[in-house]
């Protein structure tokens, strides 16, 4: 309660603060997602910075050292800090340049989906009628089938990949983009300053991507957050199922799918794809939950 | 009231353990649903499993725990002096079983045995077709089509073969699944009926279990056949209980759910050794892994191509990492328990520096490849990726790229016959009867390209010594044309020829017995379970 106060009186005292700083305000009063913010810069700084950080090459198999324990279990070395797989190579080197993979998806998936997904919806909003019909009906039937068996069905038709598992995935994703965006151009599109500025003689394109588009944005953003951790979810279960990065590339979920079976044995190889799955996709969902905090002006308290 | 309840409840549960002293109940653990009740129709080893070797018999039977032949619903049998025809004298009094979807009037006769047989071969016999897409695969994978000339009824007991030409892997061959023998009665029932496709779904035969129930995907139940000719089995109830996840079918094997299980993962077996229930009983397997090169497509089409690519795999290395040491290396295309095996074949030695040197002396390179991984566990492979793994990262030291594709299993064994085929496949191979001719020609003859041959490779030389073989009645003859084979085969490296696997089967210490069977078959009659 305390905190509240404080911060009102903060805010009433001095001048209106800026943009980014009234960002940080009501994001940092969040502390899952300053948590978050933190563990996925960490994971970024690791992921671009992989060849100088990881100890070994990600798929150089040492057949001396196979199945070898972590550091901190009984004949763990200092060489193999998170221990060996069942070929010998580096666990932890592995999940660091595994990380670059999980990002990259996250990055590819939602890039796509986003511009595609703005792109549809900002039509169907802006034009309605038979358009908005058409679109948006296609997008329900994509919608009513469970995504992931959707994204199988695509990577099944184009064939076992990344890049397929990437394209398949946009593609799952991308409704949820259309859907959002065409809300929220609907509502801007009856507020007066839209009605202005088309008074003023604006053309249509300026008219949605200039006038209308920057005033849809907070919800989109916090909608590709969490599409990028759902992305790295659903790269990761492609790869579990044998569908997504191919050998030996160490992605996270392909990584687990191959341990499985030592779930007895070495509890180690399978532990720890899973741990870091689990650690990026909660960090960025922490900090989608504070961007939402900070961006959604019903959320705002002043 | 309440007390009423309770007592009921006392009963119920009193009676329920009386009835489990009572009857012996044996629960095996299996790998995978039952392609279906016929096992004239399918290949999968769990179908043999759940239909041919629980609920039929055959002519001839393998021993109990070996490749040997015994006499099963033929007493006895003649082979003429020319090969051509074989007699079986039927055993007398064979009572086919009784369930409660048919009640049998007659005994076994040779009418049965023609129907077995004719039903998988003359295309206007009504059983022909009668499941959509019925295509007898092994009847034709062993050549039966061409190779029977007819069956003929000498007279109830007595029936005739005869054949084309001599076969001397004939009578072993009738040991297998596809040959059991079903009930002509019966089918001719379904047939007036209408339901002719329940000869798929609800089996009746002469073996030592009648088929009860089946519940998809989760349990096949069998009780003993009180009739059965060579007396009734030990146990009451035998219970499939399906389970496909290997981890899983361990811990139901630890946790006294099921008595028996099917293909542990060789990361479980040292833990499951140590349980103190159970006992780990181990054979080395009738089987080998292979990589096949597509001996028709360039480079591969060269020897010293597929010879160096063979000397650039540490063998060793996969039996380690895939097999935790449960393997051998193999270097004859026949596992070293066959006959004629060939000791005196050397392998290609691991030698990453001379294959490297051979291959620029072929004139190839930066040679691009693709390894073909199987999606599924097999005994003889039983984790084709990783093993795909390690030879893509052994090949990248000599230069060459691999990369690995996998299909899903059915479509990966249509994809890997094509002969057009890009890249090398991972496959292997478990022996049906235990004649060296089922691995050596049927894997490697002139007449499998485009089949079971995924090596596409046919030599001359090594397809004339198989038709000798074939054609020859003596062991010792037909062993010194085999080790030749194996000669020629090494000489010519169509496969590198990864391993041969241990088979491993886990069960409880109250089971008594089971014996491991080399041709990768659960079998359980004579077996007998502890109260």
């Amino acid at each position: 309660m305390s905190a509240v106060s404080n911060t009102t009186e903060a805010k009433t005292g001095g001048t209106p603060p800026s943009g980014l700083s009234e960002f940080w305000f009501y994001f940092s009063r969040n502390k899952g997602a300053v948590i978050g913010l933190f563990i996925f810069l960490v994971i970024l700084v690791v992921a671009v910075f992989a060849p100088f950080v990881a100890p070994h090459n990600p798929s150089v198999q040492n057949r001396e050292l196979l199945l070898l324990p972590p550091l901190f279990q009984e004949g763990g070395t200092w060489g193999h800090i998170l221990g060996t797989d069942a070929v010998g190579r580096d666990i932890l080197s592995r999940l660091i340049y595994g990380a670059r993979f999980s990002l990259f998806i996250g990055l590819v998936v939602v890039t796509l989906s986003v511009v595609s997904g703005v792109l549809i919806g900002l039509v169907a909003g802006y034009f309605r009628g038979k358009v908005d019909t058409f679109i948006m009906r296609i997008m329900d039937i994509i919608l009513a089938f469970p995504s992931l068996l959707l994204a199988l069905v695509l990577v099944a038709v184009l064939g076992p990949g990344l890049l397929n598992a990437m394209i398949a995935i946009s593609l799952v994703n991308q409704p949820h983009f259309v859907r959002l965006t065409r809300a929220a151009v609907m509502a801007e599109k009856s507020k007066d300053y839209v009605v202005g500025s088309k008074v003023a003689g604006a053309g249509t394109l300026r008219l949605m991507f200039l006038t209308i588009l920057p005033n849809c944005l907070a919800p989109l953003i916090v909608q590709a957050t969490l599409a990028f951790s759902s992305a790295i979810l659903d790269a990761a279960a492609l790869g579990f199922l044998g569908m997504g990065a191919q050998p030996p590339t160490p992605e996270w979920g392909t990584m687990l799918a191959e341990a499985r079976e030592f779930i007895q044995r070495a509890w180690w190889v399978v532990t720890f794809p899973g741990l870091a799955i689990l650690i990026t996709v909660l960090a960025i969902n922490l900090m989608g939950d504070g961007l939402r905090d900070a961006l959604d002006p019903k959320l705002k308290r002043s | 009231m309440k007390k009423l309840t309770t007592l009921l409840a006392a009963t119920a549960l009193a009676s329920l353990m009386a009835t489990a002293a009572w009857s012996k109940t044996l629960v095996y653990c299996s790998e995978a649903s039952p392609e279906g009740f016929d096992p004239g129709l399918y290949t999968g080893g769990q179908t043999f499993d759940a239909t041919s070797r629980t609920a039929y018999n055959r002519l001839v039977e393998f021993k109990h725990g070996s490749t040997e032949l015994e006499p099963g619903l033929a007493e006895s049998w003649e082979v003429s002096a020319d090969g051509k025809e074989y007699t079986f004298k039927l055993r007398k009094g064979v009572k086919f079983q009784t369930t409660d979807y048919f009640t049998p009037t007659r005994e076994l006769n040779a009418d049965d045995v023609i129907f077995s047989f004719e039903r998988q071969y003359k295309t206007d016999n009504p059983w022909n077709k009668y499941v959509a897409g019925a295509s007898w695969e092994y009847f034709a994978g062993m050549g039966f089509p061409d190779l029977i000339d007819h069956i003929e009824k000498v007279d109830d007991l007595t029936v005739k073969f005869v054949l084309k030409r001599p076969e001397a892997p004939f009578l072993a061959n009738l040991g297998m699944d596809f040959a059991s023998i079903m009930s002509k009665e019966y089918a001719d029932k379904l047939q007036a009926d209408g339901k002719m496709e329940l000869l798929n779904q609800q089996p009746l035969g002469t073996g030592p279990f009648t088929f009860v129930a089946y519940q998809t995907d989760a349990a096949i139940r069998y009780k003993a056949n009180p009739d059965y000719w060579n007396g009734k089995q030990p146990i009451d109830d035998l219970v499939f209980a399906i389970t496909t996840d290997a981890a899983v079918r361990a811990q139901k094997l630890k946790a006294g759910e099921c008595h028996i299980m099917a293909y542990p993962n060789a990361a479980d077996v040292a833990e499951l050794k140590t349980d103190p229930n159970l006992q780990v009983l181990e054979q080395e397997g009738l089987n080998v892994a292979y990589l096949a090169y597509n001996t028709l497509v360039p480079p591969f089409d060269k020897v010293e191509v597929r010879k160096a690519l063979n000397m650039a795999v540490n063998k060793q290395a996969i039996v380690d990492a895939v097999f935790q040491g449960a393997a051998t290396v193999a270097k004859n295309p026949i596992p070293p328990t066959m006959w004629s095996y060939n000791n005196a074949v050397e392998d290609d030695k691991y030698d990453p520096e001379a294959a490297k040197k051979m291959l620029e002396e072929a004139g190839v390179k930066d040679l691009k490849m693709k390894i073909w991984a199987m999606p599924v566990a097999r005994p003889y492979m039983l984790n084709a990726r990783r093993a795909a793994e390690l030879m893509q990262a052994d090949l990248a030291k000599i230069g060459v790229t691999a990369e690995i594709v996998s299909y899903e299993w059915a479509e990966y064994l249509k994809l890997s016959s094509a002969k057009d085929r890009d890249g090398a496949a991972i496959l292997g191979w478990t022996g049906d009867n235990g004649d060296p001719d089922n691995f050596l020609d049927t894997l490697l003859g002139c007449d499998a390209v485009g089949g079971n041959n995924r090596a596409q490779w046919c030599n001359k030389e090594f397809d004339d010594l198989m038709t000798k073989a074939k054609e020859t009645a003596d062991v010792a003859e037909r062993t010194k044309l085999y080790e030749e084979a194996q000669v020629i085969f090494k000489r010519e490296a169509p496969w590198n020829t990864l391993d041969h696997s241990l088979v491993v089967v886990p069960m409880s210490k109250k089971v008594s017995g089971f014996k491991m069977d080399p041709l990768g078959i659960h079998r359980f009659d004579g077996v007998d379970i502890a109260e």
